[in-house]
């Protein structure tokens, strides 16, 4: 089982990006396994074309511990197995503490057993804000942490914050920095100022992602663009960065 | 009004129950915690704090060091004690603080252990669940640390006993009447979780042939001891001598079977009375005692249980009772009453109430009146009448 992380800057599009990769993976027979680590819970809508799903913490909260990963988790395309972690009424509670205790209870509800995937993917609230946030990158979750960044300052100031946290963590045993996902806004000098963090970081980029309509057009159907555009040129690259964080797992 | 405790005490939580379970073992046990909280531990919950050492640490953590986060300090103090003490492994117990900034104990446990080469673990407390679970926390990590499967069984029969903490059976002198009562009935015993015996002793659990839990907090490790080192479980306490009897033919019967079995769910009730009692407590002592009463004065006897237990414990009709309204409810008819001084309140006027006193309930207030009814007539006692 391979284990993934990806985080990045609020909007940077994280969300987009993994249900693509999950898309693209589970067209080529993978079982995957997507938990949205946000208190947004919309991770996985385009996997699941906008149905409901209750999250884990409103589970939770409505009934204690007697649920069943049915009620938490439903199929979505080509068998992505979609999960939301959910998070505390908005402006109350504490969702990184949320965070821990809906993959906790997961974990508890024999949730790797059940689906058996080949690939978990941990789509994660832009930073690493607290304690809880780091939690999917901890022992026993991801191995590995991809960071989405664009060449905007804010999302580069994100992913070298992001980059910190795994850093002050070595010495745990918890997930290591995969590489930077160059998700392109056509600034100016993206590239250059990309590969500057990663040269600040330690790290490099595994892959790129222009910035296409094709993206926003899928979204209003709430579908991925590997089921919606299945033969663009996006959802060719969505295969590429897929094959390519595949092939780095070894 | 649910989870609120109006009248009556609550009782200990997870963090002391861990700390009671490893207080005898030379380990060191830190409380992640602010200071002043572990007062509680050592003045109301644990009886040996004045008698006996041990190496319980508070890391009084600040309120900085919780909003920023800084594992650093923990890690420096434990490392600099440890070096000092050199305990036999280092325990790192969670509270509310901890729980509520998601520390990683377990993690910090490594980086500790991999500077100190000492064995170290967290155990995720949070302060807000029962003694029986930190308990549970606590036994785990034993097994898991130190215990290993014996090939080599020992010659004589041995006997574990599983679930000796003093928030359960106080220092009245229960545990060494449990070990007479085991050579008594010709078996020895063999390690016993966790009084009056050492790490060494404990690592050396798997050569038992068969456990015996006393306590609800001991479940979790019975089970795994089963699982991974073939050895089966019986679950009761010897109360009284009906009852007494009645376990020492399970554990025969488990020795010669393999299988693991409850026994109260095996003596036959002789009720000759109309009268019915309750009895409050931890689901293993409380269906004992049940089994006792039952046996030997033919009064029917439901067992009420607000503390973590399972259904496989209790009989068809005991009944959980989380929250002060549930019990009231189910006391609502009851002739007899035992249980807890501090349940007093809650027992219906026309009853009697037998004070049986439960440290984890009531601290040391009543430490002094929890009698000993270890394989003896109850009338013997002093305590029950």
């Amino acid at each position: 089982m391979i284990k993934i992380a990806v985080y990045g800057k609020g909007g940077i599009g994280k969300s987009t990006t993994v249900s693509n990769l999950s898309a693209a993976l589970a067209q080529k027979g993978k079982k995957v396994l997507q938990i949205g680590c946000d208190p947004k819970a919309d991770s996985t809508i385009s996997l699941r074309h906008g149905k409901e799903l209750s999250t884990v913490l409103d589970t939770i909260r409505k009934k204690k511990d007697n649920f069943t990963l049915d009620d938490v988790m439903c199929i979505g395309y080509q068998g992505v197995a979609c999960v939301e972690a959910g998070g505390p009424i908005p402006g109350l509670g504490c969702a990184g503490r949320g965070i821990i205790t809906a993959l906790e209870k997961l974990e508890k509800k024999g949730i790797y057993d059940v689906v058996k995937p080949d690939i978990v993917f941990y789509d994660v609230l832009g930073d690493v804000v607290c304690g809880g946030f780091s939690m999917p990158m901890r022992s026993g979750y991801a191995d590995l942490v991809y960071i989405i960044t664009s060449g905007e300052n804010m999302s580069i100031h994100a992913a070298a914050n992001i980059a910190m946290a795994i850093d002050n963590f070595k010495g745990r045993g918890y997930a290591k920095l995969g590489g930077i996902i160059l998700n392109h806004k056509n600034v100016k000098s993206e590239r250059a100022k990309v590969e500057e963090l990663c040269e600040d970081i330690h790290s490099q980029i595994v892959g790129e992602l222009s910035f296409s309509e094709t993206v926003q057009d899928a979204e209003p159907m709430k579908k991925t663009v590997i089921e919606a555009f299945g033969t663009s040129k996006m959802a060719e690259e969505y295969r590429k960065l897929a094959d390519k964080i595949l092939s780095r797992q070894g | 009004m649910k989870q609120v405790a109006g009248l009556i005490s609550t009782y200990s939580s997870d963090e002391f129950g861990i700390c009671s379970a490893l207080y005898e073992l030379g380990g060191m046990v830190v409380m992640h915690d602010a200071s002043g909280c572990n007062s509680t531990y050592t003045t109301h919950d644990e009886p040996r704090w004045y008698d006996m050492e041990s190496m319980i640490y508070i890391s009084a953590i600040s309120e900085m060091e919780a909003i920023m986060g800084d594992d650093d300090k923990l890690i420096h103090d434990v490392i600099e004690t440890a070096q000092q003490m050199k305990p036999k492994f280092i325990a790192l117990v969670g509270a509310p603080i901890p729980y509520m900034i998601g520390t990683d104990l377990k993690a910090i446990a490594a980086v500790i252990e991999e500077e100190t080469g000492i064995p170290s673990f967290g155990l995720e407390a949070n302060g807000m669940n029962g003694y029986l679970s930190g308990i549970s926390m606590a036994f785990d990590a034993i097994v898991d640390r130190f215990c290993k499967k014996e090939v080599l069984k020992s010659t004589q029969t041995k006997v574990n006993i599983l679930g000796a903490t003093p928030l359960d059976f106080s220092l009245n002198g229960s545990i060494d009447s449990i070990r007479r009562w085991i050579k008594n009935i010709g078996m020895q015993t063999g390690a016993c979780f966790a009084m009056g015996s050492s790490l060494e002793e404990l690592s050396k659990a798997g050569k038992a042939q068969v456990n015996l839990v006393i306590s609800y907090g001991a479940m979790e490790i019975a089970k795994k001891m089963e699982e991974e080192f073939d050895i089966p479980y019986v679950v009761g306490v010897p109360v009284g001598k009906l009852f007494a009897a009645t376990v020492e033919h399970c554990l025969k019967e488990s020795l010669e079977t393999g299988k693991s079995q409850v026994v109260c769910q095996k003596y036959k009730a002789d009720i000759r009375s109309e009268k019915k009692a309750a009895i409050i407590g931890e689901s293993v002592y409380a269906t004992s005692l049940a089994g006792e009463i039952e046996q030997q004065y033919g009064i029917s006897c439901e067992v009420l249980c607000p503390l973590e237990t399972e259904e496989m414990i209790l009989r068809s009709m005991d009944k959980q009772t989380p929250e002060e309204d549930d019990l009231m409810e189910a006391l609502e008819g009851m002739d007899i009453v035992i249980a807890d001084p501090l349940y007093k309140p809650l027992c219906p006027k026309k009853a009697s109430f037998y004070p049986l006193g439960h440290i984890a309930f009531s601290g040391r207030i009543y430490e002094n009146k929890i009698p000993d009814l270890i394989d003896r007539e109850f009338e013997e006692t002093g305590g029950l009448r």
